[in-house]
């Protein structure tokens, strides 16, 4: 699968922890809504500072609550992020100093945090820090880069604005990559269980024992649960109208499509939204994630996943704060009019009939380019919508 | 020539990547060889075409996986779609 002159390492930066980053953010992180606007301004004022609007954090009940904190703790331990400031506003329910308890289980990495409501209003609270990640960011710049084995690459696959072309073309290159990084002794993330159902008998069959298949069976159902409790049976009217128009005639056809993304390795483990995945965590493993992009995203970069690859037949612009998201698409129209949001044409599966395995090696390029330092669409435009998973409506 | 594409060698149907009329030619290819079919009847772009006779009950297999069964017998050539193929995952 791998050739053997095949590059397996890129220049990145070996954090206090032992984990292995890509980039080199100071993350200022807004425990709550309500501190999401300081944060940004913080961030804006330091080169090299990255924040994003948090729109959980309070009116949360805890099984909700444990979600965003799994978020921001995971954020902060990314290893692409130098340090972290959190912005807190003092009375959310994720209060400051839970934050950081859960982000000190995490990470040794540097941590400062400030309360709003301590430091008197958003202005006082900008300044001093402003100061404090001026500061951070200058010793951050002095990381000096190292060699970094590929085996220490956590790969977060996503889909979102699939077509047709997305199961057929972009899918199965991105799986191709999987299994190139996991023979090169990696870790991929397939997330999306939503997009398991239907297909969760045939991914169970991957699983690398009783336990793991018995799990993947156990999220789809939960997640199919939770939609029942809401009166809504997400098997109904799925594939969707426009899903048959586009040629998708049956539930599973339509998962396998998604789970392609996966590659063709066993599953070695399942893990739940936002936990941190091990560094000994070798190979395929599953997260419990929705199909909503921004928010199966950020479980996966919770997890400590350096980058994303972001499959899209119709074209999306998304990126995160803290990670690249390398996006490709396998429809050629496509690519000829969103090209400013894409960054890897994979149409050439159906325009020229080429292998996705072919296709990969050009993308496992890509991807250490991208590691070691390129910048991809997404993040030249600055983009950095983030979004965490809901057990529930707002209190 | 119209083309289609096969996903897996194991799959009985395959994709065609451009819309394909009544009567003509598709080729596409099962692990380094091509193979040449005759459209039995349209088949809209990124819809199925049977390689082969399916009789009724029979799997549907693309991406190497069970995707559903045929609910009556299609012919080689013919539109595999929702008015001749079900799910097993409805519940």
């Amino acid at each position: 699968m791998t050739d053997t002159k095949e590059p397996l390492s890129f220049q990145g930066y070996r954090r206090p922890d032992g984990r292995a980053g890509i980039r080199n953010h100071i993350l200022i992180l807004p425990a709550s809504v309500c501190a999401s606007d300081t944060a940004e301004q913080i961030a804006r004022q330091v080169e090299g500072a990255v924040s994003f609007h948090n729109q959980t954090g309070c009116s949360q009940v805890p099984s909700d609550m444990q979600y965003t904190m799994d978020v921001l703790a995971g954020f902060a331990a990314n290893p692409n992020v130098y340090g972290t400031i959190v912005i807190a506003l003092g009375c959310e329910n994720c209060q400051c100093d839970l934050v950081v308890d859960a982000i000190r289980e995490r990470t040794c990495k540097p941590l400062v945090s400030l309360v709003i409501q301590h430091e008197g209003g958003t202005i006082r609270t900008v300044e001093k820090a402003v100061r404090i990640a001026r500061n951070m960011a200058a010793e951050a710049s002095m990381a000096v880069k190292e060699t970094i084995s590929v085996s220490e690459l956590i790969l977060a696959t996503e889909c979102g604005g699939s077509d047709p072309t997305s199961g057929l073309a972009a899918n199965p290159v991105i799986g191709c990559l999987c299994d190139r990084i996991i023979a090169a002794g990696g870790t991929a993330i397939l997330s999306e269980t939503t997009e398991f159902i239907g297909a969760e008998k045939i991914l169970a069959k991957r699983a690398a024992n009783q336990e793991v298949h018995d799990r993947i069976l156990d999220i789809v159902a939960r997640y199919e649960e939770h939609f029942r409790r809401n009166g809504e049976n997400v098997r109904r009217g799925n594939p969707s109208p426009g899903n048959k128009e586009g040629g998708i005639t049956t539930l599973e056809e339509k998962s396998l499509g998604c789970i392609h993304k996966g590659g063709s390795t066993e599953i070695k483990a399942v893990f739940d939204y936002g936990k941190q995945i091990p560094v000994t965590q070798k190979g395929l493993v599953i997260m419990d994630t929705p199909g909503n992009d921004p928010s199966s995203i950020a479980g996966m970069l919770a997890g400590g996943a350096q980058v994303c690859v972001f499959s899209s037949g119709r074209g999306t612009p998304l990126g995160s704060p803290i990670a690249p998201v390398i996006k490709i698409t396998g429809n050629a129209g496509t690519w000829a009019v969103m090209e400013d949001n894409i960054d890897f044409d994979a149409s050439s599966v159906i325009t020229e009939n080429r292998k996705p395995e072919d296709l990969s090696a050009d993308l496992y390029q890509m991807l250490l380019s991208v590691c070691s330092g390129r910048l991809t669409k997404a993040e030249l435009l600055g983009f950095t919508e983030t979004a965490v998973m809901r057990a529930c409506n707002y209190v | 020539m119209k083309k289609a594409l096969l996903v897996h060698p194991a799959d009985n149907v395959a994709v065609v990547t451009e819309e394909v009329a009544a009567g003509e030619q598709v080729e596409y290819d099962r692990e380094g060889e091509t193979v040449i079919l005759t459209a039995a009847e349209l088949v809209p772009v990124y819809h199925k075409i049977a390689l082969r006779t399916l009789q009724k009950g029979e799997a549907v297999v693309k991406y190497g996986e069970i995707i559903g069964q045929a609910v009556c017998i299609i012919g080689k050539g013919n539109h595999v779609h929702c008015h001749n193929t079900d799910s097993f995952a409805i519940s």
